[in-house]
């Protein structure tokens, strides 16, 4: 399956946003990582973060260093290059096991919702390995895809104010771990010990785009 | 050590935020003006970025422990020992005596600097507070009275190396430039030139994560929201409802609203300083135009 050619637009006048696909997916999502992988072994000078989406990779850079029109150039030549095996294998992220207690406060509205029941639920979130896509919304907020087909439900009308650090929710065809207490509108199923962000750690964050989660229930 | 003896609804210890942190979804964060906050360190004789504190909705009263050198900018009203003036340089204050310092209402922010900087602990390459994540800064949190804050140790030349005056926000309408955002392909023709034309309020749901503009709806058509990915501060995006909401430093590292357009960054402190209801306008300009305004640093 070929894919249009990957388009490079500005964001803002110090990064550039190369959209490699438009339906998301681990093929768009192992394009996104090889480039990152790319462009930071490149070492282009004046080049500083690089952010990866679901279908998009952003480069930042100082403008006064980086020669940005060459620089985009570079990029669209890069991002449509195969890889070497002229496949889509990404390479394989760390695996984390996620234990998990499957008490969340929106659990019996999901099964409702779903028309499984809670232990159904539980058993099936947990039944798959899922990928890490990216982080945002928090530090150290993982996207993680996709999701049992089953269990595809809407956000909450209204978001929770708090959301309890460790508390592991669904929406749409995405799972996560919230961080932090921060406002929040997934559904939440459960609860995890694990840490997933500690500014003191290095790296603060426990996942990073490409690695691998399961959940684990625990009683 | 300086000592706050009033704090304002809102001040936290702030300098040019994060270098590092996009990748796993910390925002750059700091300063909300860090032109603002690097000239008041300036006048101080601090490095641009060194941390001070940002203060928002209300007046200041510190007291200064040993002999500590402090300037403000936007300049504001200073108090002391029964006397009043405007300070426009930096001042020696003197030990254990309380300054009430009083800002120009016509800004948001104002900042305070201290020969030395504040000396709360550098976490993940800075010193700001990151308040969505209670970490950072001075306890993670908003600065109240009572509140005893480090000083560093001072480093480079005594203050008042000559520096550009930093103006003070235009007291009419703010113009804003901005460079064609990744989906401004998605916005019909009217939505651009009205986005363009129009003047826009700073709605009252602004806060360091975004500002909200009060006027006239620029819906992007097709879908109303796309595959998260990365955004910035300064990105202007689009909800379905139309308004745009420009993110801030501390807004979100991705998003899934068009972004219709993004403002140049050596402006964007011009809209972090408007109160809410001031009227801003934007301007395209080219890529070429806003790099030749970039700064690394203010």
């Amino acid at each position: 399956m070929s894919r249009p050619p990957p388009a490079v637009y500005p964001l803002g006048e110090a990064a550039w946003t190369v959209v490699l696909g438009e339906q998301v997916g681990a093929a768009t999502h192992a394009a996104v990582l090889r480039l990152a992988k790319r462009v930071t072994r490149r070492g282009w000078p004046g080049v500083g973060e690089i952010v990866p989406g679901y279908c998009a990779l952003t480069v930042c850079f100082d403008p006064a260093v980086a020669d940005p029109d060459r620089l985009r150039d570079f990029l669209a030549e890069t991002a449509q290059q195969p890889d070497a095996a002229g496949s889509e294998p990404a390479p394989a992220g760390a695996l984390h096991r996620l234990p998990v207690r499957y008490d969340g406060p929106d659990l019996a509205w999901v099964a409702e919702h779903t028309g499984l029941d809670p232990a159904e639920v539980a058993r099936r979130h947990a039944a798959r390995e899922y990928r890490v896509f990216l982080l945002g919304f928090a530090p150290g907020f993982a996207y993680l895809g996709e999701l049992d087909p089953a269990l595809v439900v809407p956000r909450r009308p209204s978001p929770r104010t708090r959301v309890p650090p460790g508390s592991v929710a669904i929406a749409g065809s995405q799972t996560a771990v919230y961080p932090l207490a921060t406002p929040g509108g997934w559904q939440l199923i459960g609860s995890t010990a694990v840490r997933m962000f500690d500014p003191d750690r290095d790296p603060p964050a426990l996942l990073r785009p490409g690695d691998r989660v399961r959940f684990e229930p625990v009683p | 050590v300086i000592e706050l003896r009033r704090a304002p609804p809102f001040a936290t210890v702030q300098d040019l935020g994060f270098p590092a942190g996009r990748a796993f979804g910390l925002p750059r964060a700091g300063a909300m003006d860090p032109a603002g906050l690097a000239r008041a360190n300036r006048l101080v004789g601090n490095p641009p970025g060194a941390a001070g504190i940002e203060a928002a909705l209300g007046g200041l009263g510190i007291r200064t422990a040993g002999a500590v050198t402090l300037a403000v900018w936007p300049p504001a009203e200073l108090r002391a020992g029964g006397r009043s003036r405007t300070a426009h340089a930096a001042w020696d204050g003197e030990p254990d005596r309380v300054y009430e310092i009083e800002p120009d209402p016509g800004h948001r922010f104002c900042y305070l600097a201290v020969r030395g900087g504040i000396g709360v602990p550098e976490l993940l390459g800075s010193r700001s507070t990151y308040l969505p994540g209670g970490f950072g800064g001075f306890a993670g949190r908003r600065l109240g009275a009572g509140d005893v804050l480090p000083v560093g140790a001072a480093a480079g030349p005594a203050r008042e190396r000559p520096t550009p005056e930093l103006l003070p926000l235009p007291p009419q309408e703010v113009v804003l430039r901005v460079t064609r955002g990744p989906q401004w392909e998605h916005f019909p023709e009217a939505a651009r030139s009205t986005f363009l034309s129009v003047a826009y309020r700073v709605g009252r749901a602004s806060d360091r994560m975004g500002y909200r503009l009060n006027g006239p709806a620029v819906a992007s058509r097709g879908e109303a929201t796309l595959p998260s990915e990365p955004a910035c501060p300064g990105a202007v995006q689009v909800p379905a409802g139309g308004e745009p909401i420009v993110l801030m430093p501390d807004g979100p590292t991705v998003g899934g609203y068009p972004k219709l357009a993004v403002v140049v960054q050596a402006d964007l402190r011009l809209l972090a300083q408007c109160p809410p209801g001031r009227e801003v306008r934007f301007r395209e300009v080219s890529l070429g135009e806003a790099r030749a305004c970039y700064s690394p640093l203010p």
